[in-house]
């Protein structure tokens, strides 16, 4: 993966990151308001990538190779980029979907650009116990092996939706700027390391 | 039965038009009858291809391009290659043009 790559290239900075580890972000969610109505048909028919079902989905799916992201665009003109790495990224890549609709002949603007959501993830590289972290953190964690394998944390403070698997890897959920996928990796850290797996 | 229009485009189909169209232009058929034969072309190809090819063919290039609407799937590939159980060949640019043939029988 990506981030191990860059721990040895780039020093952490452990007064931000004192675990050592800074989770990688995986996807980022945001919205713009394009501010003018458009024909979902026109758009389907004229742009390339295009992607347009009405009875299924009523937006348009379109998708560019760079940034590699995928944009909803809807007929209020409201849309969704997903799948960008990075904030500038994502903005980058609605700035060429808007771009592409303005060349389609409509009027579009850039309005109200904001990350919805943003995903991380790193591997602490050691196995964790859920059944114990599940139990003394009972308010905070959801462990249903039954149904799903990791552990569900959801942390208050930063808010941020916590995937914990057995096998020290993680997923961070839920943060509208990365800071708080950081502040939470650092405090859930010493959490996991009190619960480590010993080898057998 | 409705069917597509599609193989009117191809080869033998462009050829059939042509001919159609020589034939109502020097008087030997009506117009009436030359849309029949279209017609009864775009069925005979549907029934053809549908029970008469058994070869497969795959294709495999870079795809440059995609759209979906109106329930049409349309894909440019770049450096293709087709492939079928006894020849392959590459081929700069295509296009595929795909519907969904059980839309029709709705």
């Amino acid at each position: 993966m990506a981030d191990q790559g860059l721990e040895g290239s780039q020093p952490v900075d452990l007064q931000k990151h004192p675990s050592g580890i800074v989770p990688t972000l995986q996807n980022i969610v945001s919205t713009v308001n394009l501010d003018c109505k458009l024909d979902l048909k026109a758009i389907a028919l004229q742009a390339r990538n295009a992607e347009y079902n009405p009875k299924r989905f009523a937006a348009v799916i379109m998708r560019i190779r760079e940034p590699k992201t995928t944009a909803l665009i809807f007929a209020s003109g409201k849309m969704v980029c997903t799948g960008a790495k990075s904030e500038g990224q994502s903005k980058l890549a609605a700035r060429k979907y808007a771009r592409i609709i303005q060349k389609l002949g409509f009027p579009a603007k850039f309005k109200d650009f904001k990350i919805q959501n943003i995903v991380g993830s790193c591997d602490v590289k050691f196995p964790i116990r859920l059944e114990g972290l599940a139990y003394s953190h009972g308010a905070f964690s959801s462990y249903e092996p039954e149904l799903f394998p990791g552990l569900i944390y959801r942390m208050k403070q930063p808010k941020i939706v916590l995937l914990i698997f057995v096998s020290g890897k993680i997923v961070l959920t839920g943060a509208k700027v990365r800071d708080e996928t950081y502040a939470a990796f650092e405090n859930i850290y010493p959490v996991l390391t009190e619960f480590r797996k010993n080898q057998q | 039965m409705a069917t597509f229009e599609l193989y009117r485009r191809s080869t033998i189909g462009m050829c059939l038009t042509e001919t159609l169209d020589e034939m109502v232009q020097n008087g030997t058929l009506s117009p009436e009858l030359a849309i029949q034969v279209l017609v009864q072309f775009d069925k005979s190809m549907t029934e053809a291809l549908e029970t008469q090819v058994k070869s497969k063919v795959s294709i495999k290039g870079h795809l440059h391009t995609y759209r979906f609407c109106d329930n049409v799937w349309t894909f440019i590939l770049q450096d293709a290659l087709f492939k079928n159980e006894d020849s392959q060949e590459n081929v700069g640019r295509v296009k595929i043009v795909a519907c969904d043939s059980k839309l029709l029988s709705q």
